[in-house]
């Protein structure tokens, strides 16, 4: 009898690892770590067992690692979790302590005489491998929704945790987007000047009914944007119906995230740039004039 | 006390290149000291110098990592002093193999109550090392950590969240991953490479340290990795607003500009 945990730490966004975790393993269990009405959502995924470690109270998500660990030592099998920070830690206390070995993004797990086939992307998205694994494996992936079936049993764990405390949580002022659910994305990179072009981009994405995203260094170095609003290998993943991608470069780690994305559009001044490759309309001109130009034409 | 620095000399993914059969190679990729592992060493430098201990830099690598031009560079970011595990065979090591050999380093170390990590690394980019790491030693882990203070074994840790801004404390012996934001980054001068090369370097193989490498799973097969194919289709920009209408046109022709779809 096989055994996948799904991790789930303060969400319920498990939906897709829940459905992958099935195809490799007798039972799927879920570890949940975070508010009692996660675990009652998580539940909803109609699994064999949704163990839940209790209110968290002052305890970052974080600290419920040791326990983890403690369960998955018990009775080995895969560790399925998202890429969120918390996530992270989760899987990788569990993963240490059955000396799990780790894939990032898999697209394909099947198993095949007793072992199990992962096909996931390499150094950053780079190109893709498949390797066979005799012991259980760790995954990190993107979630999927949360499930929505019918009600299932919660039943309550608790376990040693790691002295790790939430002392404050300002929220952040601007709205939160998930990006994974737009149908229509653009995207700004490092070719913009100043935070005060932003609604440049903006007015654009209005005029398109487009959700705004990022290449990494615009939220990360220069944060012009939120953190969720970057795109690529180590930010969100999308898959949209069109991704207008504005003074990005398009190196791979960027092009790991929008890969999926059914039509590109780059604008770029470098028509030697990466993007213009990854494409499907190159426009090789300065978004100060193109952006603008576009908004009205949608306008129009 | 000590708080130690976990680095990887390593070559950036860009640099890779790939064949036809998706196989990578990075045999013309320069190794470095990556710009994430630079923001952990800086990190770990002020709080060294705040709190009065020692910094060391731990690492797992093929030979090269051992050679004086990997080591001088670790140092010359500011690190008191490097023990290196290098040994044939460690070169392209996954992160789980990675972390229980540097686990193995931490426990070489007396009193080290703090391990710092950068974002990711660059050439393997999972960004997993460090929660890898705290799960072999079993000790508590935090990521993305934008700002770090404290002292022996209390830290006040502060991250962004797509949520919001929080501020988190941990007690005890703890790994942390710092965000690419943590510490605005200089590159080293002249007084820090001459330095580097008088800081003491410890070299260790894997027989000396009673470590085997962890085995990993069996490569199957390769591939070069596609997404849908691209049309490549480039529209005149002389004129902006022409070339505007040409695209919307075409965007509209394919259905992708139909309303209320976003
Ligand atoms: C391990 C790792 C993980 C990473 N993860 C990510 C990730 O998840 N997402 C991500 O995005 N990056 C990631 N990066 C960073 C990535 O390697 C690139 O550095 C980044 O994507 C570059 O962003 P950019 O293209 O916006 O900026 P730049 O490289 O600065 O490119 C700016 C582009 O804008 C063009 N331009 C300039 N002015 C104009 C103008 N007026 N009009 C039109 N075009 C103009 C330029 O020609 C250029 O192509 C990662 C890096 C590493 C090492």
């Amino acid at each position: 009898m096989t055994v996948s945990y799904v991790l789930a730490a303060g969400q319920a966004q498990v939906g897709d690892l829940v459905q992958a975790a099935r195809l490799v393993s007798d039972q799927v269990v879920a570890l949940v770590v975070g508010p009692e009405a996660v675990a009652q959502r998580v539940a909803q995924a109609g699994l064999d067992q949704t163990l839940w470690l209790g209110e968290p109270g002052p305890l970052a998500l974080e600290a419920f690692a040791p326990a983890l660990a403690e369960i998955v030592r018990a009775r080995p099998g895969h560790i399925w979790a998202t890429r969120r920070p918390a996530d992270r830690v989760l899987l990788g206390a569990a993963a240490a302590a059955i000396e799990a070995a780790l894939v990032v993004g898999p697209t394909e797990v099947t198993a095949q005489d007793g072992l199990t086939l992962v096909t996931a992307p390499v150094n950053g998205g780079l190109a893709l491998s498949t390797v066979a694994f005799t012991g259980p494996v760790a995954l990190l992936m993107d979630g999927g929704a949360a499930p929505d079936g019918p009600a299932g049993a919660v039943q309550p764990v608790s376990g040693p945790t790691a002295s790790i405390q939430l002392v404050e949580s300002q929220p952040s002022v601007g709205q939160t987007v998930d990006l994974t659910a737009a149908t229509r994305v653009v995207g700004i990179g490092g070719g913009l000047k100043a935070a005060s072009d932003l609604p440049l981009i903006e007015d654009l994405a209005q005029a398109l009914g487009a959700a705004v995203g990022c290449s990494r260094p615009v939220a990360e170095g220069l944060g012009w944007l939120p953190k969720d609003r970057y795109i690529g290998l180590s930010g969100a993943h999308i898959a949209p119906q069109l991704y207008i991608a504005v003074a990005i470069s398009g190196q791979l780690q960027h092009m790991a995230g929008c890969r999926q994305a059914d039509t590109i559009v780059a604008i770029n001044t470098d028509p030697a740039a990466p993007i213009m490759a990854q494409a499907d309309y190159v426009l090789a001109g300065d978004l100060y004039q193109l952006a603008p130009a576009l908004t009205r034409a949608l306008a129009g | 006390m000590t708080i130690a620095v976990i680095y990887k000399w390593a070559p950036d993914a860009q640099e890779a290149s790939v064949d036809t059969a998706g196989r990578v190679d990075f045999s013309r990729a320069k190794a470095q000291i990556s710009d994430y592992d630079a923001v952990a060493i800086q990190v770990g430098r002020q709080l060294a110098d705040a709190t009065g201990q020692g910094l060391v830099g731990l690492t797992v690598s093929g030979p090269a990592g051992g050679q004086p031009a990997a080591t001088k560079a670790a140092l010359a970011r500011g690190l008191d002093s490097v023990l290196v595990l290098a040994d044939d065979g460690l070169d392209r090591l996954g992160p789980s193999a990675a972390a229980s050999l540097l686990a193995g380093l931490v426990g070489q170390l007396d009193e080290v109550g703090l391990v710092l990590a950068g974002d990711s690394s660059i050439d393997v980019g999972a960004r997993m090392t460090p929660a890898l790491l705290a799960g072999q030693l079993g000790w508590a882990c935090l990521t993305d950590v934008e700002r770090l203070d404290g002292s022996a074994s209390q830290w006040s840790a502060q991250r962004t969240q797509p949520w919001g801004v929080e501020t988190l404390s941990l007690t005890g012996p703890a790994v942390v991953a710092l965000s690419p934001t943590a510490a605005p980054l200089k590159a080293p001068g002249m007084k820090d490479i001459l330095a580097a090369g008088k800081k003491p370097v410890r070299l260790v193989g894997l027989a000396e340290l009673g470590l085997t490498e962890p085995a990993a799973g069996q490569l199957k097969a390769t591939a070069h990795l596609t997404g849908p194919s691209r049309q490549g289709v480039v529209i005149d920009v002389s004129d902006p607003d022409a070339a505007a209408q040409a695209l919307v046109a075409a965007l509209g022709q394919a259905g992708l500009l139909i309303e209320g779809r976003a």
